[in-house]
């Protein structure tokens, strides 16, 4: 299976702000009616990938996490960790069903693994 | 433009012995005007530059005011691996204090022990007078810190391994997560933060 880059989630210490940022720069529609209250960003274009907003605590700073495509989560966060990743969430299913986990690369850059329901 | 001086230095030597293996520290330091142990130190990064010495080594080095200057500055500066560990401690500290301060991730841990409860942050948010990204927030630190998982079904189990029934004890098992995780980044919490 390829591993295509499926989404990209905005950390924000201000969701509502970069929310109302992003929709007044570039239109994008932004819709949080879901179990998580989850902005997702409907760039409005086929071209390229959808992406989502999530909330940073204060301490964190602001940075996009790309979201990578993977048939076995688990699977993959061995991997990853055979590769020198650093597991940060474990493999957790989501309330719709998707299932992800969050690492930091050898780097220290943040990236995670996606799994759609 | 390498980042320190001390790197800076440290290439200047390389490039003369590279050029001269018999370049010895002593004739380096003699370039310098600077005490031949002193320079072995900061070569060993068993010292910083003294900040009274940059300025005149630099000079001797034929290095600018401007690059001088961003030496200058850069030594104010601490070092990476310091820069480092305030970084961990930083972020454990502010962890633990979350912990202790915001009371979302108990109200989480105590709602979905519960029958009625249900995987929706915007419900919880409902139930406990709370925003929903204060609830994501504290239930990605729940997950980071192992303190609740999901089933494949979506639900979400606390992994406590055992019976914890007060907000009292969920600060100290909490807690005693922080410390664990600090532990591996080499960072031991302030000792106000080690107990709720």
């Amino acid at each position: 299976m390829a591993h295509p880059v499926l989404q990209f989630q905005i950390i924000s210490k201000d969701p509502d702000q970069t929310a109302r940022f992003y929709a007044g720069l570039f239109d994008w529609k932004i819709n949080a009616d879901n179990p998580m209250g989850y902005r997702r960003i409907d760039t409005g274009s086929q071209e390229g990938i959808q992406g989502g907003i999530w909330p940073a605590p204060p301490q964190a700073p602001a940075f996009v996490q790309l979201f990578v495509g993977v048939s076995d989560v688990k699977a993959a966060v061995e991997k990853a960790e055979q590769l020198g990743a650093r597991l940060l969430i474990p493999p957790t299913t989501l309330p719709e069903g998707d299932e992800m986990a969050v690492l930091h690369d050898p780097q220290g850059m943040s990236f995670a693994l996606w799994k759609r329901p | 433009m390498q980042a320190r001086f001390r790197d800076r230095l440290q290439q200047e030597w390389d490039q003369r012995r590279e050029k001269n293996s018999r370049f010895s520290l002593r004739a380096f330091a003699a370039l310098l005007g600077a005490d031949h142990s002193t320079l072995s130190q900061v070569l060993r990064s068993r010292r910083r530059v003294p900040a009274s010495r940059l300025r005149s080594w630099a000079r001797k080095l034929g290095l600018g005011p401007e690059e001088t200057a961003a030496y200058i500055a850069a030594e104010h500066l601490p070092d990476p691996v310091t820069a480092s560990r305030e970084s961990q401690l930083r972020h454990w500290t502010a962890e633990a204090a979350a912990i202790l301060t915001e009371r979302a991730h108990w109200e989480i841990f105590r709602l979905c022990q519960t029958p009625e409860f249900r995987a929706d942050s915007r419900w919880i948010a409902e139930r406990t007078g709370s925003t929903v990204d204060a609830i994501n927030i504290a239930l990605t630190r729940l997950l980071r810190l192992r303190l609740l998982e999901t089933s494949a079904g979506g639900a979400w189990i606390p992994t406590a391994g055992r019976p914890v029934a007060t907000e009292r004890e969920f600060r100290a098992l909490a807690l005693a997560r922080v410390r664990e995780k600090a532990a591996t980044f080499n960072v031991q919490l302030p000792r106000e933060l080690r107990r709720p």
